[in-house]
């Protein structure tokens, strides 16, 4: 009787399936760099520290697996890592006459062999920052991709004590910038920075309220000429970061102005606005259904939501709010796509040397058949704008708010390395269904309608307001 | 296993963001080459023989938590008790529709569909209840799971002289066949990887021991053999992390055990001194992949233990490798046989009942016992394995 621990396998069946959908690349399965990495077959075993062999194998598998590993320079991923390494060695007073980049010649193993001497060399002298050192370098490999979906998880991913399952940790608010706007495709906030769900924690105790504009954090300004500053990811600590973050807010309503020092720990979240599908029906007869992230079976539950909201009576839209939906499997994507329209492709995935498959549509799936509009926000990325995008371009659904994340390179697979940590990457890159780039651009809304502090402080929605008065016309 | 769900929706959640790959099935138990035949329970060891009989209710304060539509809770409670009748109809185990629900939920194919209604019971069916002043045991049973895959823990306590009253959470199985015949599927499936969501489960596992505990007097014609001050709770996976919340939440629930489910409820900081115990596989041993006992056990200030039992895994305090291994399924390697496990349930929970509801002095839940040398007593002897 593994009843649950079937059922738990079962879903990580599916997301296998949906990480290495459609079909796992053939090529890349067998070039010489997919022995160096696989993916993981189990949870993984208690992190040990990064060391060079450990930066080797992920060098060897972004160059064996990764979407342009076959063609890139490798010199540019060592040369990364260098400066990276150089420039840790300075910021903690240890530079050395030895810490000179080899030159290299443009041979992936020969040049690999040259990058690892110079490293043992620099790192034997300075034992005590050598995990640091191996950590930052191998970071800066992983960015020099410059991919939103090639990544390396480390450290962390340990729990505050105390924590309960849904407890969030941080200041207890979200701001209007926040999620891919932070690291997935940061430049693209907007001005000005205020307050959009107090959630709990400090933030609740010290009375902030939505739509109060946060002027500085930390003694710095989120925008200087219109550009977002570091002070932004500042109002989003993550455990173990407990340091307190100074605001200084404006309240536009009454004119105040004032400063609060918040701490950072762990508070309750309100469990049912967890809930990855919510649904209500809207007194006009509209099905209203909020999907947090294309989680398993999610596609499903969005259907059988609609399906309930219309018994027994005629609905005369769907608004499917999308707005902070960070995405998950492609394959929830194509099967909700599959619900609003039939024999077509919902986007492409791409090698490197330009040949694509395409994801169609699955016409075993019963047509909702009414009209759809779609509430999208920068937080809406990946699977979320798989979906936006073939909204748009497919002609099934009007897109309502602000421009997606941009942040949908590829569906990535994970890998595990020697020491426990996973390294994530896309073998191949994803095009919308009219083979256009979505990625770093996002999908550009039918609607441009933005939401202000005004509407936030009011508890407005404007987004979801244009919505059903374009349903109703 | 509650806490590989966890697992599972974590990568769930990571997924979102990198799609992070998953944990592939474990290879199923295999059947040998001789099948047999459907199970029949392990005789009770109590000095009493054993009634059954059902009771359904109806909390019409409150909607039901995962069916949208139903403006009230249904509960279907199965009632074990001693009687004096000494032959009669055994209850069935479970109807045909239910087993086949419950087996092809749980993608178990290695015995037939309809394996669970020929499974033989040791309970006279709505035999009259005997007895006085009877303490009472709430069973609850783990996420997915009817309570009837509680049984043989159920009746052997009813032996032992007590109520056990197993409550089937609606819509939180595969299969509960309601009042008027509906058989109720698990709706709650549909949200198991959202985060927050045993936390949930739990809450509305407290709200159901309290409304059971409301209504068993007045509609149960069997409950003059109750008493009242004298109430514990029992669960296995989530069933036992709803002891832990029914307790927090109703004083009337005096002790309460978990078998080998990760936790969801917070015990108050103030402190919790109500009795304990935490019982389990090794996968639930100090600084192990699950914290969250580790959390608890710092907040229990009353009498408390936590064992664990080397060679149990998840299902070991159920039913289930009884009724698999009727039919020649073997126990994954290292994992004690069906008997054994079973036989060790029973034990250690009656030992504790014992203990807390009748007052009897009961040394094997003090140390290490020579006839049960896979019990490790944590935190004292065990370590992170």
């Amino acid at each position: 009787m593994n009843a649950v621990r079937a059922a738990a396998a079962g879903l990580a069946l599916l997301l296998a399936a949906a990480c290495t959908a459609p079909t796992p690349p053939r090529s890349h399965a067998s070039a010489p760099g997919g022995t160096v990495c696989a993916p993981p077959q189990k949870p993984p075993e208690a992190e040990t520290p990064t060391t060079i062999d450990v930066i080797e194998q992920a060098y060897f598998c972004i160059l064996g697996t990764y979407y342009s590993g076959s063609t890139l320079d490798a010199r540019s991923l060592l040369l990364a890592g260098f400066v990276a390494l150089t420039r840790e060695l300075n910021r903690n007073g240890h530079d050395l006459p030895e810490a000179t980049m080899p030159a290299l010649a443009g041979d992936r193993k020969a040049d690999w062999a040259a990058f690892e001497t110079a490293y043992r060399k620099i790192t034997d002298q300075v034992p005590d920052l050598r995990d640091t050192l191996a950590v930052v370098t191998l970071e800066a490999l992983v960015a020099a991709l410059g991919d939103d979906h090639a990544s390396w998880a480390h450290g962390g991913g340990e729990r505050p004590p105390g924590y309960y399952d849904g407890d969030g940790y941080g200041l207890g608010l979200q701001a209007s910038v926040y999620g891919p706007q932070l690291d997935g495709n940061p430049g693209v906030a907007l001005p000005p920075l205020f307050v959009t769900t107090v959630q709990g924690g400090a933030a609740r105790a010290a009375g902030l309220r939505p739509g109060d504009v946060i002027e500085a954090v930390n003694g710095s300004a989120p925008f200087i000429d219109g550009e977002p500053t570091p002070a932004i990811p500042a109002l989003y600590p993550r455990y173990p970061e407990a340091r307190p973050v100074r605001l200084r807010l404006l309240r536009r309503t009454t004119g105040r102005r004032w400063s609060v020092t918040l701490k950072p720990g762990l508070y309750q979240r309100n469990l049912a606005e967890l809930q990855v599908v919510q649904s209500k029906l809207l007194d006009d007869g509209v099905a209203y259904v909020r999907m947090r992230g294309f989680a398993p079976d999610s596609a499903d539950r969005v259907l059988k939501a609609i399906a309930r909201l219309r018994e027994g009576r005629t609905l005369s839209g769907v608004v499917l709010d999308l707005r902070g939906n960070g995405g998950g499997s492609p394959t929830e994507a194509v099967r909700l796509v599959s619900a609003f329209v039939h024999g077509k492709a919902t986007a492409y995935t791409c090698a490197v040397d330009g040949t694509c498959q395409a994801l169609r549509t699955d016409d075993t799936v019963e047509l909702v058949g009414l009209p759809l509009m779609a509430l999208t926000d920068r937080g809406c990325a990946s699977a979320c704008e798989h979906f936006s995008s073939a909204a748009k371009d497919l002609g099934f659904g009007r897109l309502i708010g602000t421009r997606t994340a941009g942040v949908i390179s590829g569906p990535a697979q994970s890998y595990l390395l020697r020491n426990n940590t996973m390294l994530s990457l896309p073998a191949r890159h994803h095009l919308g269904p009219d083979r256009e780039v979505i990625d770093r651009i996002g999908v550009a809304p039918d609607h441009y309608v933005p939401t202000t502090p005004k509407d936030a402080a009011a508890g407005r929605d404007p987004v979801l307001a244009k919505a059903l008065t374009l349903l109703h016309q | 296993m509650r806490h590989l769900l966890a697992v599972a929706a974590g990568l769930a959640v990571l997924a979102a963001s990198a799609c992070s790959a998953p944990v592939p099935p474990r290879s199923d138990t295999v059947p040998s080459a001789k099948p047999t035949g459907p199970a029949t329970l392990p005789a009770p060891t109590g000095d009493h023989p054993v009634g059954t009989t059902a009771l359904y209710l109806t909390d019409t304060s409150r909607p039901d938590p995962w069916n949208l539509d139903a403006d009230a809770r249904e509960l279907k409670v199965t009632l074990w008790y001693p009687t004096e009748q000494r032959d009669g109809e055994r209850a069935p185990y479970m109807t045909p529709e239910e087993s086949e629900l419950v087996l092809k939920g749980s993608k178990i194919a290695a015995i037939p569909f309809d394996a669970l209604s020929r499974t033989r019971t040791n309970a006279f069916k709505d035999a009259k209840p005997a007895g006085r002043r009877l303490p009472l045991v709430v069973l609850s049973p783990g996420f997915t799971k009817p309570v009837s895959t509680l049984t043989s823990l159920a009746e052997d306590l009813a032996s032992r002289g007590y109520v056990v009253a197993g409550i089937d959470h609606t819509y939180e199985s595969y299969a509960t066949t309601l009042a008027d015949g509906r058989v109720a599927e698990c709706l709650a499936c549909d949200s198991d990887t959202d985060p927050g969501f045993g936390p949930l489960v739990v809450q509305g596992r407290a709200a159901d021991v309290s409304y059971v505990l409301d209504r068993l007097p007045s509609r149960w014609d069997g409950s003059r053999v109750l008493d009242l001050s004298r109430i514990a709770m029992v669960g296995q996976s989530i069933g036992g992390a709803g002891a832990i919340a029914a307790m927090v939440k109703d004083p009337r629930v005096r002790a309460g055990i978990d078998m080998d489910g990760t936790t969801y409820a917070r015990i108050p900081k103030s402190g919790f001194s109500r009795p304990f115990m935490f019982m389990g596989s090794p996968q639930h041993t100090v600084g192990g992949r699950d914290p969250s006992w580790d959390r608890d056990w710092k907040l229990l200030t009353g009498w408390k233990r936590w064992l664990v039992l080397s060679g149990a895994e998840h299902q070991s305090f159920t039913d289930g490798p009884l009724l698999t291994g009727a039919y020649g399924v073997e126990p994954a390697y290292g994992v004690m046989a069906a008997a054994r496990s079973s036989e060790l349930t029973r034990t250690y929970v009656a030992a504790f009942l014992d203990r807390h509801l009748k007052s009897q002095p009961r040394p094997l839940l003090d140390k290490p016992s020579s006839r049960y040398p896979e019990v490790t007593f944590c935190p004292a002897t065990c370590d992170r394995s």
